[in-house]
């Protein structure tokens, strides 16, 4: 039983370590250059009218329209929590069967559950719970989509003009 | 505290707060990024309340159901089925 700061430390650094994973991932698999579903360029042009980035949008539609990277960390980190590294790699199977549900025809989502099974896993090692990394994914998704859509769609843009040079 | 104790309150406190911004935002399509993170929230804490195997498959069910429901909401806003694929 470990006191309540260090437990929420752990999980602020499970957040960091989370949305590291998922933005990467997400830009590889260049979920900013355009939306998936017609839906998910709806949602983009609507953050852009809020005073938000084109590309942010799309990329924050994509997620909204199909288990993305984030969804893969979040089920992933599920996953090691009740049953380890065969738990996570359950997930990953669901998310990709939640991909083809979704009409993505891309990898973002198993991908990430994938890197996020073994990162969880590692931590887990080392002295954290990977419960931490629930709570840490679920803070992760919270800057991108739950806080100011206007800020969090340029830092994506930003991040997506860095990722094409 | 232990760290299923805090990251289950972590995941209430977010989804709290998550279904009151879907409820305050008047814009349909920007309703849905705040109504994701509530789902995020929610399967977290089915996995953390239920730690049984077949409570993977339930998270997974419930995010994947709640993605494509507002996979759907966002394509007919936007102007209906013939222009999906």
């Amino acid at each position: 039983m470990d006191s309540i700061l260090p437990a929420f430390a752990r999980i602020l650094v499970a957040a960091a370590v989370c949305w590291l994973n998922f933005i990467l991932i997400d830009l590889f698999f260049r979920l900013p250059a355009g939306g998936g579903v017609v839906g998910a360029t709806a949602i983009g042009t609507h953050i852009e009218r809020g005073g938000g980035a084109i590309h942010g949008g799309y990329m924050m539609g994509n997620i909204v329209s199909s288990p993305d990277a984030s969804a893969g960390t979040l089920l992933a980190s599920c996953g090691v929590y009740i049953a380890g590294i065969p738990g996570g790699l359950l997930a990953t199977f669901l998310v990709f069967i939640g991909n083809r549900i979704c009409h993505d025809r891309g990898y973002a989502g198993t991908t990430g559950a994938i890197t996020a099974t073994f990162i969880v896993w590692g931590f887990s090692q080392i002295g954290f719970s990977p419960a931490e990394f629930i709570a840490g994914m679920v803070i992760a998704i919270l800057t991108i989509q739950g806080i100011s859509h206007r800020h969090s769609s340029r830092l994506l843009a930003y991040l997506w003009k860095v990722r094409e040079g | 505290m232990t760290p299923q104790e805090a990251a289950l309150a972590v995941c209430a406190v977010i989804a709290v707060y998550a279904a009151i911004r879907v409820a305050l935002e008047p814009d349909t399509l920007r309703k849905l990024p705040f109504l994701n993170v509530l789902s995020f929230a929610v399967a977290g804490s089915i996995a953390l309340l239920i730690p049984h195997p077949l409570s993977i498959v339930a998270a997974a069910a419930y995010f994947v159901g709640s993605t494509l429901e507002s996979n759907a909401i966002a394509s007919t806003y936007a102007g209906g089925l013939d222009r999906r694929e």
